[in-house]
């Protein structure tokens, strides 16, 4: 490792207060030139407000940031910019109806004589997307909103890295990246290293901390609990540092028997699959992996109806069904937690009680009129037995912490009572105490009949929770991988097989 | 979690008026308390404001207003606008008109306008649904069709007289009336009926509660299975049915078949007074409550303005001031709310 010793960034003594919350209490570390420095530490320990003080976002009350050596403490985000700190956003703004090339460069476009310049323009992108490694990943002239996550994540990681940069700070980069994509974005950190550049890894994913970090910086409550060499720390070290209790990482599910077939689905054929068949069975989870893209919650909205269906059939319990909408689905007994919880899944400007019936209001009411008796009746238990933290019942969803948040999207199809439950990515962007939480709660609906579809980014979880494991890749399904057979190394073996083919 | 809990305490200590203004919403408060400084203003003004008749003028001039504005609270509320009530309203005046006149049906008149009205909500629920055209362009569009074709329906292009008593009555007219109390028009206690029912409606039945989902989050509504296509028909056709009602209204006060005078501009009052009530843009806020107190306010203001013969010019300008100013008020609260969701998130 190519370390000079000389700090790039110090944190001196940094505090930044909200109403009724103290954020972050005199803080004091250092990134060196050619480190990566990994901020850890469960939601609301302060990883955010730090960056965005950082980034200019959020003025600090007290103490100083130095940023090489220049004093950058009561800065906006332009300066900031300016000064050598670049931020990649866990969800970067892209203008929709412009290409990747003018987002990247957006706001200082090549011009020549006040005209853009867009041949220019074409092959800055092109050179800076080479230089990051990800030239084969995206086309600089794709309009914005026909990129995916993943490639939205390219263009901000290309926007940071434009000359100047001299500490990059990553946010859960790799949450919509797939395993391949997140390989090359640890190759492109690994070559900032090399280049001298100070690099923060912030992240939920305490294997990715493992494997790319020199130091790791463990936060809790604002404060600074430690830091440690990541050479000389284990994950569980880690974790117990972080919530200040022990708990297991590895979640096991214990071992189910298998019983009678509750979703089934033959030849399934839409828009974005082919030749779909699977079956689940009552207390099944069947994990779905796969990179991103590869049509899995796709084929979620095509089982629930949302978006339509070729040919195949699905069948409940035996029975064909007929599903044209979601509402035909949720007759059927199915329910369908989306990845995009705030974009999909919840209703922000509306009450917890609201948020959880929504789908059987009918059930809920006699001639049209809500019951509100019933409603409480309904929810108040399911807000007990998940542990949803609310005030009231009353509170405004959008109020919540992202994991409370999560579960008043289980308490809504819980309510409902499905037979067969889809569940995009449950536990993104949910912190590691609440991920625990999640894992017991899926369990516990497995345990109690329901057959789930589990589609899931992130190998450990699909690994801890789920029976059987299938791989999606280019609209097309694999065999089911017994739990006892699965393996990262097998499942990544699926994928990437199915590629070369 | 540490800020929930603080808020829990807050909430059992605080003091009468922090419960009054959780009982009324901090909006609906704020709404009386400007009607009240607005009333002392005028009544501070002129001696004319607390006249029985003019307390009347005003109960009648909020009910026109006030009935379009219970239609638009819901199209507001599911996240779309529509502009075009003004003009269903004077189509629907003349068709009750010549239903009345030229039929000799009182009650006829009612129905087939508000029939109209409804028709013409369809109408504009197709376009939205089927076109995809987008709310406020489609009604935008409608708002001329329609205005064009209340001028084709009158016969010869010409407001139709309407002489009938019982259905002036329906106008003007007043119960209640005894000694000194100088009663409750007959278009006011019409209102009251609507807004009930359109409370009741908004707070405490699945379509109301449907309504509020999808104006919060149109994608997130439809996987949790509200069919939104069909929502849009019954509120738009429930918003024209209201402005048709609106229309034979005006028909009744004026005793005549108005093809627009009457009814121009009325959209903007509507929607001036449902964003001042508390509703916002993007949808899934808003009571009828509030719009009604917001009603009773620009009424006031209205009617103050003209005891205090403030030009119509004027009048027109500060209109227009004032839906600016509502929905700044309304961006400016959400912008607070999501302030403190960040601080809420950021301290966990």
């Amino acid at each position: 490792m190519t370390m000079t010793d000389t700090p790039i960034l110090e944190i001196r003594g940094v505090g930044k207060a909200f109403p009724n919350v103290r954020a972050l209490a005199n803080l004091a570390f250092d990134v060196k030139r050619g480190e990566v420095v990994a901020f850890v530490g469960e939601n609301g320990a302060g990883k955010s407000t730090l960056l965005k003080i950082l980034s200019g976002d959020y003025r600090l009350d007290e103490g100083t940031v130095l940023l090489d050596g220049q004093e950058v403490s009561h800065v906006g985000p332009l300066e900031a910019r300016r000064a050598g700190f670049r931020l990649v956003r866990q969800e970067p703004e892209i203008v929709p109806h412009i290409s990747a090339a003018e987002n990247i460069f957006v706001g200082e476009l090549p011009q020549k004589r006040g005209i853009i310049d867009f041949s220019q323009l074409r092959s800055d992108a092109r050179a800076l997307l080479q230089e990051c490694g990800f030239a084969g990943l995206i086309d600089p002239e794709a309009m914005g909103d026909t990129l995916s996550p993943a490639q939205k994540h390219v263009v901000e990681i290309a926007r940071a890295l434009k000359p100047g940069v001299k500490v990059i700070a990553f946010d859960e980069p790799t949450s919509s990246l797939t395993a391949d994509e997140t390989e090359r974005l640890f190759t492109l950190i690994r070559a900032l290293r090399q280049r001298g550049l100070g690099v923060i890894y912030v992240t939920h994913r305490l294997h990715e901390v493992m494997e790319i970090s020199d130091r790791i910086v463990v936060l809790r409550d604002g404060r600074l609990v430690g830091i440690k060499e990541t050479a000389s720390v284990t994950p569980d070290e880690i974790i117990r540092m972080m919530v200040g209790r022990d708990l297991s990482y590895g979640f096991s599910r214990s071992e189910t028997t298998r019983s009678e077939v509750v979703l089934e689905v033959t030849n399934l054929t839409s828009r974005y699959h082919r030749d779909i068949s699977f079956k689940i069975h009552a207390g099944e989870i069947l994990g779905f992996a796969g990179l991103v893209g590869a049509g899995r919650t796709e084929l979620a909205k095509v089982i629930f109806g949302d978006l339509h269906k070729r040919s195949g059939d699905v069948r409940i319990m035996g029975e064909l069904t007929r599903i044209k909408s979601p509402s035909d689905a949720i007759r059927a007994s199915i329910g369908f937690a989306p990845e995009d919880r705030k974009g999909e899944g919840l209703i922000l400007v509306r009450s917890v009680i609201e948020n959880a019936s929504m789908a059987v209001f009918s059930r809920l009411s006699r001639w049209g009129v809500l019951r509100s008796k019933m409603m409480v009746d309904t929810v108040a238990p399911l807000i007990a037995s998940l542990e949803i933290k609310t005030p009231s019942l009353e509170q405004e969803v959008g109020k919540l912490s992202g994991g409370n948040q999560q579960k008043v999207v289980l308490a809504r199809w819980l309510a409902a009572k499905p037979k067969v439950l889809i569940l995009d990515e449950p536990t993104r962007a949910v912190d590691v105490g609440a991920k625990a939480e999640i894992y017991r709660l899926i369990d516990n609906l497995a345990k109690s009949g329901i057959a789930i579809m589990l589609i899931s980014s992130e190998m450990p979880e699909l690994l801890a929770l789920a029976d059987r494991i299938v791989v999606m890749q280019g609209g097309l399904l694999s065999a089911p991988i017994e739990k006892s057979e699965a393996s990262e190394e097998r499942i990544l073996n699926v994928a990437l097989g199915q590629q070369a083919a | 979690m540490t800020h929930m809990t603080q808020t829990n305490t807050e909430r059992s200590t605080d003091n009468p008026l922090k419960a009054a203004t959780r009982f009324v919403g901090a909006e609906n408060l704020s709404l009386i308390i400007a009607l009240i400084i607005l009333v002392a203003l005028i009544a501070s003004q002129t001696p004319f404001f607390f006249a029985p008749r003019n307390l009347m003028n005003i109960g009648m001039n909020l009910a026109v207003v006030g009935l379009l504005s219970v239609g638009m609270t819901m199209v507001i509320v599911s996240g779309a606008l529509d502009i075009s009530v003004g003009s269903i309203a004077g189509v629907a005046s003349v068709v009750s008109a010549i239903f009345v006149t030229y039929v000799g049906t009182v009650w006829g008149g009612i129905f087939m306008g508000i029939l109209a009205g409804a028709l013409l909500g369809v109408v504009n629920a197709a376009i939205i649904s089927y076109l995809r055209v987008n709310a406020v362009v489609a009604t935008l569009a409608t708002l001329s069709a329609y205005r064009g074709l209340a001028f084709l329906v009158a016969p010869e292009g010409r407001p139709i007289g309407v002489l009938d008593q019982n259905f002036a009555f329906l106008g003007s007219g007043r119960v209640f009336e005894s000694g000194g109390f100088p009663g409750i028009p007959v278009a006011m206690l019409l209102l009251i009926v609507i807004a009930v029912i359109g409370h009741f409606v908004m707070s405490s039945t699945v379509f109301g509660r449907s309504i509020y989902s999808m104006g919060g989050n149109p994608i997130a509504a439809r996987l949790a299975g509200i069919n939104l296509t069909r929502m849009k028909f019954y509120i738009f056709t429930i918003s024209g049915a209201l402005a048709g009602l609106t229309g034979v209204l005006v028909t009744a006060r004026t005793s005549s078949g108005q093809p627009s005078s009457g009814t121009q501009g009325l959209e903007l009052e509507a929607i001036t007074a449902v964003f001042l009530g508390g509703a916002i843009l993007a949808g899934g806020k808003g009571t009828i409550v509030g719009t009604m107190l917001a009603v009773v306010l620009l009424a006031t203001l209205s009617n103050g303005m003209n005891l205090l013969n403030i030009p119509t010019f004027y009048q027109l300008v500060a209109k227009g001031f004032l839906l600016v100013v509502a929905v700044a008020i309304g961006q400016w609260r959400m912008a607070r709310a999501e302030r403190a969701q960040a601080r809420a998130a950021a301290a966990g």
